[in-house]
């Protein structure tokens, strides 16, 4: 015991979780001394300026590689990278979390204890939103950060739980349609758990294997152990089962419809932006560290998954009629490209990923975001024929939406095409045709859905019950702002962060 | 720690044994308790009509015997669980926090742990959690 | 305790191996009873059950630590929990056993004893000739004390994140389970009477459930002066019934 060294921990490396989880402890004393009037204000400045104090911290570690806090976090330029990149995105989110103009209180329920439906229920339709989700975002936003940076199994599935865990509670938040959400919030909190589980139970098979938990100490037993390799490829298969539910990968997809469908619509975007960079950005690091050795053996069981996830987005997202659910089935079949990319097990490869994670992150932000502004008189108005003749109402609405789906279409120019094209070159180059040629054939198909929708907004006579297009206030017009013009840029020019993410593109061991 | 081993088992096997002295004990306490309990009681067993039925103030006992638990024992219990998981980690601290070179520091980590846990405390009490209404 | 150490450590003591084969099949009933219990509440006994085996296991592996963890805060508190939450969902609420999806349950049957078959030869085959290590160095000094010192040390960023974790459970459990009175909520007596004396509101007390020498129930309706039964009388809450012919004679008279 008298070797006993406390490890030397380096506070400007961990700053930007520090920041976040000290913003989201602020923020929970702020729930319990502040008056309710003036929550909202305090809570929503507290929460904006902790995120952008967070990213200044991240950009000052820019160059950073290091291995910190008793081996635990590992700061490199993928972790530097996702980081920012989890910070805007969820910067984006927060502005729709924040945002109270479109309906009276905003989109959360006020008192989500209540019995839906019942007298008091009814009574509270207008009262302001619980402003418990601005720390339990800013505790999710941590938990990411920590995901993207953890250097051991242990502090990972830690990170995980702390980013999952706010995620549940806010799926069941919803103002509107309170059992679609609570039954959202149940179903992802069970299947969640389970696929929790499942990881917790990788990491110990992967501890038998290796002794260790730290991806080095992983990514050494992998050459020469004198235990079976059943533990390890079990371990890993266990840990990807995690990972990959996260991600919303075929076949752990099945939550994700269901989910996007049921939360409240700004954390579902917040959903499919800034999980879908933490769970890639783990599954990088898992996959790129400590388990790189055995490439060879995973990378065709991964690549079925790619190819189902594909498969699985695209195919049953040309049945919806909802267009929540379609961009839930859309999001999963992005799940399966960022696999290609991931596959390509390579430095462009990584950085394809990053840049991907990123670009599709800002499109779906702004696309979830803009699904907030058509409403009617019960609330959003998300079935696929309420749309129809949009176009004529609203041109600039329609025409932006109509650009966000071009981008997911993958329609040069946008940066739906660009982030496209860098994957499968990765995967090209390092001769994935197979998943290439299963990612080009899905697009097409893809394409359909998105196109549709296009055709019904532009193409369709306004009805009667065609729901109006609400002014935005000023936050969710600076997010979507935001996300189009990201879409856009990232199109157009998108050397600057491509070499950005290939000069990220390297992990510390 | 448990096994300076009772002077009556020790060896191989010691530990062990301690454990099933115990077992043993506790086994035959329970059967003497129950046993002498049952030799000394009287017993004349009479079952009239309605012996068993629940009894409601004299009234006609209707429906079932569930009634709905509060959800507010469930916050309760939930507190607790918190608290108790707290105190998973303060025992091991407690062991080691007085040993040289860790001092300040770990008392300091700890000191945070538990700051943030005693925020949910805080919450509650402000939120009118802890006051039965 | 250095007894059962120097044991583990090499082959597996004779008294560890009677623990075993006793609790292992008891832990096993348990989880089996677990799940195929019609009743939740003997569901949870069940897992009280298998919890408390693993936990002896625990301690048998020289992890006196984590074993008393294990029955302290599972057995107890989390158990505990279960408990509030299943009497607050009624132990009779039975589930629904229509299925969705057609074979369902077959098929999660199924796959489920698959995963299981794999996992278990995969690690039986794997660790068969694996020889236990490690375990002497790890408590050396003592259990709780290498617990201590892994998480100070190496884990102790991620034990600081686990109060995140916590204090997020908590204030999500209040967020969901307690209804907040509002000021604005609170009726004064002044409101409470212009309520009672309201147009359409009967403001006497409300009659009674019929207490007649035929029937004391509280499930009996009062009788209004025209002769019909009066609904107010009984509380909403119970089911109105037809009373048996044994319950309409007065009791505790010769007939």
């Amino acid at each position: 015991m008298s070797d006993l060294q406390l490890p030397h921990i380096n506070y400007a490396a961990l700053a930007p979780m520090l920041i976040l989880f000290g913003a989201a402890c602020a923020g929970i004393l702020i729930e319990a001394f502040v008056p309710r009037e003036r929550r909202y204000p305090v809570q929503l400045g507290l929460s904006l300026a902790g995120v952008v104090a967070a990213g200044v911290a991240v950009i000052t570690q820019a160059g950073t590689r290091t291995i910190t806090a008793g081996g635990a976090i590992a700061v490199d330029g993928p972790t530097v990278f996702l980081q920012g990149a989890i910070l805007a995105l969820g910067l984006v989110a927060l502005l729709f979390v924040g945002e109270r103009s479109l309906e009276a209180g905003g989109p959360f329920v006020a008192q989500a204890a209540l019995i839906a439906g019942s007298e008091p229920d009814r009574r509270q339709v207008v009262r302001p939103g619980a402003t418990e989700v601005y720390p339990l975002m800013l505790f999710a936003i941590g938990g990411m950060e920590l995901f993207v940076a953890a250097n051991d199994l242990l502090t990972m599935f830690v990170a995980l739980e702390v980013f999952s865990l706010p995620l549940y509670l806010m799926c069941a938040l919803a103002r509107r349609r309170r059992l679609l959400s609570q039954e959202a919030a149940l179903k992802y909190f069970l299947l969640g758990s389970y696929s929790s589980g499942f990881f917790l139970f990788g990491i110990a098979l992967i501890y038998g294997f290796a002794g260790r938990v730290d991806f080095a100490g992983i990514h050494a037993a992998a050459l020469g152990s004198d235990r079976s390799n059943a533990l390890l490829y079990g371990g890993l298969a266990l840990l990807s089962i995690g990972l990959l539910f996260k991600a919303a990968a075929a076949p752990f997809h099945v939550w994700t419809p269901d989910v996007y469908q049921g939360a409240p619509t700004p954390v579902t975007g917040f959903m499919a932006a800034c999980t879908k960079v933490a769970a890639f950005g783990a599954l990088l690091r898992v996959l790129y560290v400590a388990f790189d050795r055995v490439s060879w053996d995973y990378r065709p069981v991964l690549g079925v998954v790619a190819i189902l996830t594909m498969l699985v987005g695209a195919v049953f997202a040309v049945t919806q009629t909802d267009l929540k659910r379609l961009l839930a089935y859309s999001s999963i079949a992005n799940a399966g490209y960022l696999l290609v990319g991931v596959l390509a097990m390579s430095k462009d490869g990584l950085s394809s990923s990053m840049f991907y994670l990123v670009a599709y992150g800002f499109t779906v932000l702004a696309a979830f975001g803009t699904l907030t502004l058509v409403r009617d008189a019960d609330g959003e108005a998300n079935h696929l024929s309420r749309w129809a003749g949009l176009g004529r109402r609203s041109p600039v609405f329609a025409a932006a939406f109509t650009f966000l789906l071009l981008a997911f279409a993958g329609i040069p120019l946008t940066s739906g095409f660009t982030s496209k094209f860098a994957v499968f070159a990765a995967a090209l180059d390092d001769g994935q045709t197979w998943l290439v040629v299963a990612g080009v054939i899905t697009s097409m198909v893809l394409a359909f859905p998105y196109l549709r929708v296009v055709v019904m907004m532009w193409l369709s006579e306004p009805a009667e019950s065609t729901p109006t297009v609400s002014i935005p206030g000023v936050l969710t017009s600076t997010g979507l702002a935001i996300g189009v013009a990201a879409t856009l840029v990232l199109g157009l020019v998108p050397a600057p962060l491509l070499d950005l993410s290939t000069k990220a593109a390297e992990f510390v061991r | 720690m448990v096994g300076s081993t009772l002077p009556v088992v020790g060896g191989y096997l010691g530990s062990y044994a301690t454990l099933g002295l115990l077992l043993l004990v506790g086994l035959v306490f329970f059967g003497v308790a129950f046993g002498a309990n049952r030799l000394l009681r009287p017993a004349r067993p009479a079952s009239p009509e309605g012996k068993f039925a629940t009894y409601e103030c004299g009234l006609d006992p209707v429906g079932g015997d569930w009634a709905q638990a509060q959800i507010r024992y469930y916050v309760y219990a939930y507190l607790y669980v918190l608290f108790a998981v707290e105190s998973v980690f303060l025992f091991p601290w407690a062991v080691i926090f007085d040993r040289p070179d860790f001092g300040m520091v770990t008392v300091v980590e700890m000191a945070v742990f538990v700051g943030v846990l005693a925020l949910g405390i805080l919450y509650a009490w402000r939120k009118r959690v802890l006051s039965w209404t | 305790m250095s007894t059962v150490l120097a044991a583990a450590a090499g082959e597996m003591a004779t008294g560890e191996k009677v623990v075993f084969w006793i609790l292992g099949p008891i832990a096993l009933i348990g989880a089996l009873g677990m799940v195929l219990a019609r009743n939740a509440v003997h569901s949870a006994l069940w897992l009280v059950l298998t919890m408390l085996s693993l936990g002896v296991f625990y301690v048998m592996q020289a992890g006196p630590f984590i074993g008393m963890v294990q029955i302290i805060v599972y057995t107890g508190a989390i158990m505990m929990l279960f408990l509030f939450v299943l009497m607050l969902v009624g132990r009779d609420a039975s589930d629904s056993l229509i299925e969705t999806l057609r074979g369902q349950r077959v098929a999660a049957v199924a796959l489920g004893l698959g995963f299981a078959g794999l996992v278990c030869t995969g690690v039986y085959r794997a660790l068969r000739d694996t020889p236990p290590a490690g375990l002497e160095q790890a408590n050396e000094n003592g259990n709780v004390q290498g617990i201590a010192s892994l998480l100070f040390t190496k884990y102790v960023f991620a034990f600081e994140v686990t109060s995140a974790l916590l204090i997020t459970a908590a204030v999500g459990a209040m967020l969901l389970a307690h209804v907040e009175r509002r000021k604005e909520d609170k009726r004064d007596q002044a409101a409470r009477m212009r309520e009672r004396f309201a147009p359409g509101n009967y403001p006497g007390p409300k009659a009674g459930p019929g207490v007649y020498a035929t029937s004391d129930s509280v499930a009996t309706p009062a009788m209004l002066p025209d002769g019909t039964s009066a609904d107010r009388s009984i509380s909403r809450i119970l089911p109105t019934r037809e009373l048996t012919s044994s319950e309409k004679t007065p009791k505790g008279t010769e007939r």
